[in-house]
């Protein structure tokens, strides 16, 4: 135990001064009464006016010196040694994602994790500072380097939990932003460890140790991963996943519902860790397709999913090359573009078409909209310097969307122009001589690719259509993306030429209008769901849709590991961790009250 | 001297009274009291068979017609009523507002002239830590300025000790007696009232307090001192610790209640603050001593 205020012990003075008011005697004046026997042998000092005399044991002077006793030992503001090791700065990081949603533990796991941090919050030392940080798909500052422990307990009682998963990278980015060198932190991280990967940017150690704090405890849960729409030849169909997660068989049933129709309810029976597929027809005219498991399970965010079945609209595309039968075959890839090819001395600009690929050929000016050149001939304003020799390429982010599930590991490329000095756009894939593609946003989406690709083995390798989908699908997204969408990921949403308004309407009804003109990026995707764009088109409503859905497996499985792997510390100061105190003498002080009480008491009562 | 100690207009009022006794009682001369023994009066008692020496006068002859046999008519005697008071002048008498020992003698000089002025006989006793007689019995009216001036003549103090009224009350004929007493005394006062019991006695036992005892009128810290056998003790008074106190006193008034019933006699407490008139009048009538 220690004391947060020893000074205070100065107080004790105060019973040996009520001990010596017990010492002085009284001045009674005398009282002839009939019969000396009938009254009480009963005697106590209320005043002192006389010394000395003999002390008397008394019930009240045991009760004040009680009282003065328990007075003093709140004063002195004792605190016991709480159980966790606290810094003095202390980072507590609440995984506030999807998963902490999970009802294994009452109420929620994170609530659980709030009452946990509520309690360290209680062991903070005087001059303890706190920072809180929820980790959810954003990292976010809840309260800033601060001992008030009401704000502490406000920051994380409005904690909530999102869809999304938990970008604990960002927020350990974040934690590391608040420590300056030589400070005594330490960060606690309150979590189910159901988190995205580490970034690599953390091989050199954080400046503070990482406590995991392990929240929730099972791992039993039916999700559907995966629900997408296909159509065939000869009609559409609808394609579930679900897998049980837990250790344990289960029965679910599975409702399928084409908008608010009720089109099926389906028994399952899941052994544990099996996944099935199911399949089932959609009908032409539906606009939305839900798959919703019954049963119940601790986590109900995966338990329904949406997919949109409506077909995409087609954009018209126009192919200018010299023939290039790569480039031809992977964009005709897409279902929802109509390609039209033409020679570059065909070439006519047109506002018919959505996107134009430019290759081995540019016009003196660009047209309006995304834009895919490759190879630009020399002489052109997009051309760059002189032809290098290139070995092998790589990403510049590896991370970048752009590149997702493309692989450049056995890419290679013969010649380049030299793009080095190019001012068109960030670089998106490189080589050691020189960027080889180039992307841009404004004031539209466009591409620059350096080498022809002939003189490359790109087209040859998967990565390639797989490149092109997402190029393609960047500068002129869908009107029905190919995918769902995961919560809090942001969707591109391209307004048609002429749309006088656009706006998003949200699985809740609430609608999010769209600044028209421009491509715009709309990250209200907070809730799962069918999410409905609107472009009012010539007076005309043209509607297009997107879902977005949990379907994420590390997400759905639940089951909190026991470790987690987390960045090693830099230790740049040595770390001077103390036990959290837990003060106590609010309740000592309570306790003097009711000593005080029954000293009242006493006295009145005559004891 | 009878002015002294009663107001002429009380004594007045007094005369109009006698004392009650439940059963018939013999005295040693006539007077206006049934008598357990037949004798000569206007009230017819009792026939019984006559026998040689009987007085012939008392034959009644209508009944000698109808059975053909001798049968005297007995009639009741009419004779003196023997009271005694027993009055405790103890020092814890001599203490309150109206003090005790005053009104002590005051309420035995109005019992004894009621006594008197129905030529009832009257033995006063007056008793502390041993009974002091107060002379030969009175008889009669005029013997009351007497009997008053004998009252107040008796010092107050001295301790309380009711085992010396034994022997006094023994020697008692049977008759009624009437103790006025604070019942304070240590031990209390049952040996007495056992020994009213063995004397035949009737009467009753008049608890005399003080308001100021009965309801402590102070309160905090003092010094009591006993007023009879003058020891000490620190006190605080406090609600509680009053309390207590008149919760003994209620014991010790319900104690001695309880062993003057069971002797036959009657109870009641009186406050001095109770006027002598009201005392006679409602306390003393209700009681049925008084008619």
């Amino acid at each position: 135990m220690t004391f947060l205020a020893p000074a205070a012990a100065a107080l004790a003075l105060t019973i040996p001064a009520i001990v010596a008011l017990y010492f002085l005697k009284i001045r009674r004046p005398t009282r002839i009464v009939p019969a000396l026997h009938l009254w009480p042998n009963q005697i106590r000092d209320r005043q002192a006016n006389v010394p000395w005399q003999r002390l008397r044991p008394s019930w009240l002077l045991f009760l004040q010196l009680l009282a003065a006793a328990v007075l003093v030992a709140a004063a002195l503001q004792p605190a016991l040694p709480a159980g966790a090791a606290l810094a003095r700065h202390s980072l507590v990081l609440v995984d506030a994602s999807a998963s902490m949603q999970a009802t294994d533990l009452s109420p929620s796991r994170l609530g659980e994790a709030r009452r946990q941090v509520n309690a360290v919050i209680d062991q903070l030392g005087p001059s303890d500072r706190m920072t809180i940080i929820a980790v959810g798909p954003t990292a976010r500052i809840l309260a800033s380097v601060t001992g008030d422990r009401d704000a502490l307990h406000r920051a994380v009682n409005e904690i909530k939990a999102s869809n999304g998963p938990a970008d604990l990278s960002a927020a350990l980015i974040l934690a590391a932003g608040l420590v300056r060198p030589g400070d005594d932190a330490r960060a606690y991280l309150f979590s189910d460890g159901i988190v995205q990967p580490l970034r690599a940017s953390f091989a050199a150690g954080l400046p503070f140790p990482v406590e995991y704090h392990r929240i929730g405890v099972s791992g039993e849960n039916v999700g559907l991963t995966s629900l997408t729409v296909r159509t065939s030849a000869q009609a559409r169909a609808a394609y579930l996943h679900v897998q049980n997660f837990g250790q344990q068989a289960r029965s679910v049933s599975v409702e399928w519902r084409a908008d608010s129709r009720l089109l099926d309810i389906r028994p399952l029976t899941l052994a544990a860790g099996q996944a099935q597929d199911l399949v089932l027809p959609v009908p032409a005219d539906a606009t939305s397709v839900t798959a919703r498991l019954g049963g119940g399970d601790v986590f109900a965010l995966d338990d329904s999913a949406t997919a949109v079945a409506k077909t995409p609209r087609a954009f018209r595309v126009l192919l200018v090359t010299p023939g290039n039968v790569f480039l031809e075959q992977a964009l005709r890839l897409r279902a929802d573009l109509q390609i039209d090819v033409v020679a570059p001395a065909a070439y006519r600009p047109s506002a018919a078409y959505a996107m134009t690929v430019f290759d081995r050929f540019a016009p003196p000016t660009l047209p309006d909209g995304p834009v895919l050149v490759v190879d630009p001939p020399a002489g052109s304003a997009l051309a760059g310097g002189a032809a290098l020799g290139i070995g092998r390429v790589r990403a510049v982010d590896a991370g970048d969307q752009l590149l997702a599930n493309v692989d450049l590991q056995d890419v290679h490329v013969a010649r380049s122009q030299d793009l080095r000095a190019s001012t068109f756009g960030r670089p998106l894939i490189t080589s050691l001589q020189t960027p080889l593609v180039l992307v841009r946003e404004e004031p539209y989406r466009r591409v620059l690719f350096g080498f022809d690709l002939h003189e490359s083995d790109l087209p040859l390798r998967i990565a390639f259509p797989i490149l092109t989908q997402n190029l393609s699908e960047w500068m002129l997204p869908p009107s029905v993306p190919s995918h769902s969408f995961h919560p809090d990921e942001p969707v591109t949403i391209v307004p048609e030429p002429g749309a006088t308004t656009v706006s998003v309407i949200r699985p809740d009804g609430s609608r999010r209008p769209i600044a028209p003109g421009s491509i715009a990026t709309f990250g209200d995707t907070d809730i799962i769901g069918a999410y409905t764009v609107e472009q009012v088109l010539a007076g005309r409503v043209q509607r297009s849709w997107f879902s977005v859905n949990l379907f994420s497996d590390s997400i759905s499985q639940l089951k909190p590991p026991d470790r987690l792997t987390l960045p090693p510390t830099r230790t740049t100061s040595t770390q001077a961790t103390h036990h959290g105190q837990l003060e106590i003498w609010p309740w000592i002080a309570l306790a003097a009250l009711g000593v005080v009480a029954a000293e009242w008491l006493a006295f009145h009562r005559g004891l | 001297m009878a002015a002294a100690l009663l107001e002429p207009a009380l004594l007045r009022r007094l005369e109009g009274l006698a004392l009650q006794v439940r059963r018939a009682v013999s005295g040693q001369m006539g007077g206006e009291r049934r008598s357990r023994k037949r004798g000569q009066s206007v009230e017819f008692a009792d026939f019984r068979n006559y026998t040689p020496g009987d007085d012939f006068r008392l034959i009644d002859w209508n009944a000698y017609a109808r059975l053909d046999r001798f049968m005297l008519r007995l009639f009741v005697a009419e004779e003196e009523l023997p009271l005694s008071l027993f009055v405790d002048l103890s020092g814890s008498m001599d203490w309150g507002t109206p003090n005790k020992a005053v009104t002590a003698r005051r309420l035995a000089g109005a019992i004894a002239y009621v006594a008197l002025a129905a030529l009832d006989r009257v033995r006063l006793t007056v008793f502390a830590d041993g009974p002091t007689s107060g002379g030969a019995p009175y008889r009669g009216r005029r013997a009351a300025a007497q009997l008053f001036a004998r009252l107040q003549s008796f010092p107050v103090g001295g301790v309380t000790n009711y085992q010396r009224l034994v022997w006094p009350i023994a020697r008692q004929r049977p008759g009624l007696s009437v103790v006025i007493t604070d019942g304070l005394g240590d031990p209390p006062i049952d040996g007495a009232l056992v020994a009213l019991q063995r004397a035949q006695q009737e009467g009753a036992v008049l608890q005399l307090l003080a308001p100021q005892e009965i309801v402590p009128d102070w309160s905090g810290d003092a010094r009591l001192k006993d007023a009879e056998t003058g020891l000490e003790r620190e006190f605080t008074a406090t609600p509680l610790t009053q309390g207590a106190y008149v919760n003994a006193l209620a014991q010790r008034t319900a104690q001695i209640e309880r062993a003057a019933v069971r002797r036959g006699l009657r109870f009641a407490r009186l406050s001095t603050d109770t006027a002598i008139d009201a005392m006679v009048q409602g306390t003393l009538r209700r009681l049925g001593l008084l008619g």
